[in-house]
């Protein structure tokens, strides 16, 4: 009975480990498969962000793989995403994106959401010479420690608050004081802070600076006070529910400077129908945004083309966390194409030659692994509309002064 | 002239706390229950008035009522179907209880309304009250008064009326209340369903105000649970003066030692009072 047992368990598993020479399918299915692994933030605090990075990923997978997948050499690569859900916690997604390593044999990964969980991450990848492009980690410390994997497609924050700074400086050379409301929280804080360095570089005093707390209701106090340093430029930066609030704050206390820069939310249609004609003149700055019209040699062919697409699938017009989802699979593709396989070596090697003309902007990576070919446009609210102020060649309007009471 | 504004803009805040937070204590003083759904009442009733407000053109100022009304019934089959099941035992349990209702609220909004911030925009705009320099928004001016109303209505119905009178009796002797011939169950769904609809005036009082979505309402849980502390549990005229209070430190603070520590403030006083009054400032002793 026992010898029976054994000889039947052992005709199991020799059927099901001849399996796949039995099934030719199946061994070439897996071999011209491209597998990405992404950490994802699905629940938990991070939750509205980790489902927008999805989208952005899922968008470029509908394109691609509608395509035939990635051309790598002489082969067509289906791409498959491998995502877990890391719930927001950091400790876990370093742990996932070493699952995605270890169990999951992925071939290169996106990184987690964020500069922190980013940066976290990215020493699992260094450490096991996987290309790990950063989605949405904007903060120079992120790539402080020469990673030879680490690819971000943001920016540094300063690159967002210098053209405000100059075009500021440029056109009201009479603007003397700025005034600097920032919410408590590490990416607000750290934009602020660039502000206050870029206000006082071009001899621009800095009158208040104050932090709010993450989840304050009421800013009419702070507002209160820096009414009475009249600033002729107020910068706030938070999240768009802040930015709702003091915006409107400062119509009830007639605060009306000559310049009033806000980041992150005024760019978007759901900020700009919660405040309604406050958001006139509103400038602010984002490293992306439906209005750009670039041309782009990757799956969209243009941001025009990218938004649409997006609209097809979700309704809606995509924001920078969306956009930056699509950008790093079009990105990795690129350099897929290019290298003629999936070697981890010859990727990384033409990601770090850059040259990517993409929907979202033309992208080639500084020698830390952040971005440094574009500069983040700085946008204006005028007439209820979206318009690019700078750079020139984009631009869709010109900067107008004065905000409304 | 700085001092004078913050006091207003202090009162004004003061007022939106009191709405925030009456329903929560009422709920807290008569139940025993901390009612972890209530930020997530507060945002449905703001929901309903800024929907009513985009097909109809109704002022939330008047939809407050309708609001309530609309969250009085369900919070009453609530309370009898489900809640009932925890009444008296351990805290942990309605706790639980509670904080499984609003996670299953929240995520409902979420997938009906999305994470997107709204508001309703007054068109033409309330605009400001001029007070000789200082400056009062007259939206904040029109939603305390309205909210103070509604309160001051359901303290007077608990002093007045058979049901207000049934409510206080539960609420200081549950057993002597049954033997008076009181139905606690019926008065226990009657005291949430109120409590419920306080939360969804006060939502619909605040849609003009503050950013409408499901996120925020762990903040007005949060703000509740403070005002309810520093004013005294199940105290009516402690709402009012806990909100207040709030209101006041939290402006005062952010004058004197900036937003940042604003908050720290308030809860360094909360503290205080915790350990040298453990009744907040109207409250009473003897309820557990």
């Amino acid at each position: 009975m026992s010898l029976r047992r054994t000889l039947s368990q052992r005709t199991l598993w020799a059927a099901f480990a001849l399996l796949p020479l039995l099934s030719p399918g199946i061994g070439q299915a897996a071999q011209d498969t491209l597998r990405i692994g992404a950490p994802l933030p699905l629940t938990g605090a991070l939750a509205p962000e980790g489902t927008k990075l999805r989208q952005g990923y899922e968008l470029w997978l509908d394109q691609v793989n509608a395509q035939g997948g990635i051309k790598a050499g002489d082969r067509q690569l289906r791409v498959e995403l491998r995502f877990y859900d890391y719930q927001s916690s950091t400790p876990k997604a370093v742990q996932l994106t070493e699952k995605l390593i270890t169990d999951d044999r992925v071939d290169f990964l996106f990184s987690p959401f964020g500069s922190g969980a980013a940066k976290a991450a990215s020493a699992v990848a260094e450490k096991n010479g996987v290309p790990f492009l950063a989605s949405s980690a904007s903060s120079a410390e992120v790539f402080d420690q020469g990673y030879r994997n680490l690819f971000g497609l943001y920016t540094d924050n300063s690159t967002l608050s210098e053209p405000i700074a100059d075009l500021i400086h440029a056109r009201l050379p009479k603007v003397s004081k700025v005034a600097i409301l920032a919410r408590n929280d590490l990416y607000p804080l750290s934009l602020a802070n660039e502000f206050e360095k870029s206000a006082r570089k071009r001899g621009i005093e800095v009158v208040y600076f104050e932090r709010y707390a993450i989840g304050t209701l009421d800013h009419a106090a702070a507002l209160a006070k820096l009414a009475t340093t009249r600033p002729d430029w107020v910068v706030i930066t938070g999240y768009i529910n802040d930015l709702i609030l003091v915006r409107r704050q400062m119509a009830d206390q007639h605060i009306a400077p000559e310049v009033l820069t806000m980041i992150n939310g005024p760019a978007y249609d759901e900020w700009i129908r919660a405040v309604g004609p406050q958001a006139e003149n509103v400038t602010t700055a984002s490293w992306f945004h439906p209005v750009l019209s670039y041309k782009s040699d990757d799956v969209f062919g243009s941001t025009g083309r990218f938004v649409e697409l997006f609209r097809q699938k979700y309704g809606s017009a995509p924001d920078f966390t969306q956009a930056s989802g699509a950008a790093v699979g079009v990105i990795l593709q690129q350099a897929i194409e290019r290298a003629g396989g999936v070697d981890r070596d010859a990727v990384r090697a033409e990601l770090a030659k850059g040259g990517f003309n993409t929907f979202f902007a033309p992208v080639s990576f500084g020698p830390s692994g952040m971005a440094d070919s574009y500069i983040p446009p700085v946008y204006q609210i005028q007439d209820g509309k979206v318009q690019v102020i700078y750079p020139r060649e984009l631009a869709t309007g010109e900067f107008r002064t004065g905000v409304g009471r | 002239m700085t001092y004078l504004q913050v006091l207003i803009n202090g009162l004004a805040l003061g007022g939106l706390y009191a709405c925030i937070a009456a329903g929560f204590s009422l709920v807290w003083g008569v139940l025993n229950i901390i009612n972890l759904l209530h930020g997530s009442l507060i945002v449905l009733g703001a929901y309903l008035a800024y929907f009513a407000h985009q097909a109809w053109g109704i002022s939330p100022f008047v939809f407050a009522p309708a609001a309530g009304l609309a969250l009085f019934l369900p919070a009453f089959l609530i309370q009898r179907t489900i809640l009932e099941r925890v009444m008296g035992k351990p805290v942990l349990a309605t706790l639980i209880l509670t904080f499984g209702l609003n996670l299953f609220l929240d995520n409902a909004m979420l997938y009906g309304f999305k994470a997107d911030f709204r508001k309703v925009i007054f068109d033409p705009p309330l605009g400001l009250l001029d007070l000789g320099g200082v400056l009062l928004p007259l939206d904040r001016f029109y939603a305390t008064v309205a909210g103070l109303a509604l309160v001051l209505a359901v303290w007077a119905l608990l002093r007045t009326t058979h049901f207000g009178r049934a409510i206080v009796a539960v609420r200081m002797d549950r057993e002597a209340a049954a033997l008076m011939g009181i139905e606690v169950p019926r008065t226990y769904a009657l005291a949430f369903a109120l409590g419920a609809f306080m939360a969804g005036a006060a939502g619909s009082l605040l849609s003009g105000i503050f950013p409408i979505s499901p996120v925020a309402s762990s903040l007005y849980l949060g703000k509740a649970f403070v005002i309810c502390v520093l004013g005294g549990l199940g105290s009516l005229p402690g709402v009012i003066a806990g909100g207040f209070a709030l209101g006041l430190i939290e402006s005062f603070g952010t004058l004197a030692l900036g937003p940042e520590l604003a908050l720290t403030v308030a809860f360094v006083l909360l503290i205080l009072l915790l350990m040298f009054r453990p009744t907040g400032l109207l409250g009473r002793q003897g309820f557990q």
